[in-house]
């Protein structure tokens, strides 16, 4: 049994997925309890094929017995073990805290939003399983459509937002698709390892680097690089606040992984330091979705809207990091995978918290909220402080290594945009605080207003235990950051 | 907008006829695509999975696993489509 | 050079019919349209991958049973026709599918909230508030 943990943890999920609409019509309410037993024993594999791997290095498992590249293969290194256990660890959180936001906004969809809600992790934690290029496209797509359905039934505006999504979404997916078939007639092998082995000798084709072209075209739309980013303000937007906390830390970090597998471990490094400017585009990429982010950031009035596009200035960072290229920025970019989704499951649940109580996610909602949920402030706060860089959260360690390989590389702009946007950070959160302190109102108003708002009116337990627990969370990543990066992260850097 | 897209499908049209002029020949039965693993299903098939169907055999036994992802597509689009399109409750 | 055309104008057919639905998928300004274009430029990746598996004289992947009803006859590799990419495009068929319909539930809720398929339209509408 012990051995076949990589298969469970794709596997429970999606044949448990079957049955969530059959115990939704027996009693709604279970449909909850049945996801959080699903997600758990998908946390007990991760974490148990985590340690396995630091022990002993990497699991293979051959689905139905065949030998890659005969069959279809699961291949998990540290880099993957890390990757699992994130997604399914951020999953069981936000199933934990869905369920008095899902009965407040969507009282008569509960059964197939929670069936929905267990495909789509389904999908991440096959995406990142995986080591054959086709199974990945197909789990990429259970992963997108039950994305886009989950997010067409949030707000007024939605679906025009989903469509928008699926369009864009398709292309993507569709010059993932093709990129796959131009390395297939080239080397004639759908499997990761085999077509690494294969490539070597093919580096002067020009199928192969336009095979690179279009694989890292598809992947740059799914993970929102600025300017294939217009969908993702308004589609993570107007989502239901469950959808939000669940998609927007895990699709795009998700996406990275898959860039860094398919640049660094199929196609290996020597073809784009010898024949293509991919590094360079790629730092330039990241410097211009940094700033981009931080800037239209600044301009927003909505509180989640700006959420997203402190996303995208993320994903920018990752970006960079891979794109400079030694080891140092390349741990960094890793640290801030796992960095980045925690911090922003972290501003999420409490954009869900905040929309659960007043209805609307807007800046000002946040009047006076120091006094009314203190303890879902303080969460806030941690975030926030994470995202700007303040140490022991983890945001100031994977920024320092950030910052260190530009140093290294000697991209000085880079660098002058990792520290520009944390000054905005610095800026943005500030704002939010200060209307939740309550300085912006005149000292008289104030006066009148302190009798009436005198109780607490906190989030349920239900949501306010997951995000103490993400801010606690936040803090531990970061005071040990160094166990982690000697355990696992070393190991799972990409051989350059 | 209109005009970016043009120029966009061209460059894209560009880049990806750029890549064919490598490509081998149509129905060349020496393509790497057809003498690297596709041999071994070929000649395996009726041993392994006593199916003469060689489709059929790569479909439900040697890459199983995308049959079953590819059913869990239709199940979740079936979701999606319920969860979207059901007309609410009467009260 | 007349060679190289006949041996690679299939490849840029399907390429020519990709930036169709491409274009359809961007400029056009009704939603059912966009569908359409999105509907082309997926099948013509599918048309990608079946041309890749074609040989020369050879038939479809199904062993042939022997005269006296025992066996199969020697597989001669060159007589059958490459089995892996019509299987991956089954997959690929069937997820086109669920997208299209995902797609065309999307569009009857915008239809019911707007009354119109007309991006400019609904714009108009979304800006009068």
């Amino acid at each position: 049994m012990v051995e076949q943990y990589p298969i469970l943890i794709v596997a429970i999920p999606l044949i448990g997925s079957v049955f969530c609409p059959l115990i939704g019509r027996w009693k709604k309410t279970f449909c909850y309890y049945w996801t959080v037993l699903l997600l758990s024993a998908s946390v007990a594999g991760s974490i148990h094929t985590l340690f396995q791997v630091i022990a002993g290095g990497t699991v293979y498992y051959h689905l139905g017995g065949w030998p890659p590249p005969v069959g279809i293969e699961y291949v998990v290194d540290h880099l993957n073990a890390m990757m699992v256990t994130l997604v399914s660890v951020v999953s069981l959180i936000v199933a934990i805290y869905s369920r008095p936001s899902v009965e407040k906004e969507l009282p008569d969809r509960i059964i197939y939003f929670y069936t929905l809600f267990i495909l789509q992790v389904t999908g991440y934690l096959g995406i990142v399983m995986t080591g054959d290029l086709f199974n990945l496209y197909v789990f990429l797509e259970i992963a997108s459509l039950a994305g886009y359905a989950l997010i067409a039934v949030g707000e007024d505006g939605a679906p025009l937002a989903t469509f928008r999504y699926i369009i864009m979404g398709t292309i993507g997916g569709s010059f993932y698709l093709l990129g796959v078939g131009y390395i297939y007639i080239t080397t004639g092998s759908l499997n990761m390892a085999d077509v690494r082995e294969l490539l070597p000798q093919l580096y002067e084709s020009r199928v192969i680097l336009t095979a690179v072209a279009f694989l890292t075209a598809g992947l740059a739309v799914k993970m929102a690089l600025f300017p294939v980013h217009v969908w993702l303000p308004d589609a993570y937007t107007k989502a239901p606040s469950v959808t939000s906390a669940l998609i927007a830390p895990l699709m795009t970090k998700i996406s990275l992984y898959l860039l860094i597998r398919i640049l660094f471990d199929v196609f290996q490094h020597r073809l784009y330091m010898e024949m293509l400017p991919i590094s360079s585009i790629m730092v330039w990429a990241g410097v211009i979705a940094i700033v981009a982010g931080a800037v239209m950031a600044l301009a927003q009035t909505d509180f989640k809207r700006m959420l997203c596009y402190i996303v995208v200035a993320e994903v920018g960072y990752i970006v960079g990091g891979l794109g400079l290229a030694n080891e140092t920025a390349l741990k960094g970019a890793i640290l801030h995978i796992l960095n980045d989704a925690v911090m922003t499951l972290g501003l999420f649940t409490v954009a869900g918290i905040v929309a659960y109580k007043m209805g609307r996610h807007d800046l000002s909602d946040f009047k006076d909220m120091f006094k009314k949920m203190p303890i879902t402030m303080s969460t806030f706060v941690v975030g926030a402080l994470s995202i700007i860089g303040v140490p022991p959260t983890c945001g100031f360690f994977s920024k320092w290594y950030l910052v260190h390989g530009a140093i290294i590389a000697e991209h000085w702009t880079f660098l002058a945009a990792l520290l520009l946007s944390s000054l905005v950070s610095v800026i943005l959160f500030f704002r939010v605080i200060e209307i939740g302190y309550g300085f912006a109102s005149s000292h008289a108003k104030h006066a009148h207003e302190g009798d009436a708002m005198t109780g607490i009116d906190e989030a349920p337990a239900e949501m306010l235990i997951p995000a103490i627990a993400v801010a606690v969370a936040i803090l531990l990543i970061g005071l040990y950051n160094q166990t982690i990066l000697s355990k696992v992260i070393e190991f799972g850097v990409p051989r350059l | 907008m209109k005009t970016l897209s043009i120029i966009t499908g061209i460059i894209a049209g560009a880049a990806l006829i750029y890549g064919t002029l490598d490509m081998p020949k149509w129905a060349n039965p020496n393509s790497p695509a057809s003498t690297h693993v596709s041999p071994y299903y070929l000649r395996h098939s009726v041993e392994d999975t006593s199916t003469p169907n060689v489709v059929t055999s790569v479909l439900a036994d040697y890459r199983g696993y995308d049959t079953l992802g590819e059913t869990t597509v239709v199940f979740t689009a079936g979701m999606a489509c319920i969860l979207l399109l059901r007309k609410r409750g009467r009260g | 050079m007349f060679e190289f055309i006949c041996d690679h104008y299939n490849y840029w057919a399907y390429i020519g019919l990709m930036m169709i639905g491409f274009y359809a998928m961007m400029t056009k300004r009704n939603l059912m349209k966009k569908v359409i274009g999105m509907n082309v430029f997926q099948s013509a990746i599918l048309f990608f991958y079946i041309s890749m598996a074609a040989k020369d004289g050879a038939t479809v992947p199904i062993l042939e049973h022997a005269h006296n009803g025992h066996g199969y006859l020697p597989i001669d590799i060159m007589q059958y026709v490459n089995p892996l990419p019509h299987v991956l495009m089954l997959t690929a068929i069937v997820v086109m599918v669920a997208t299209l319909g995902l797609a065309l539930a999307i569009i009857i809720l915008i239809y019911r909230r707007y009354n119109t398929l007309e991006e400019d339209d609904i714009i108009m509408q979304l800006r009068r508030g």
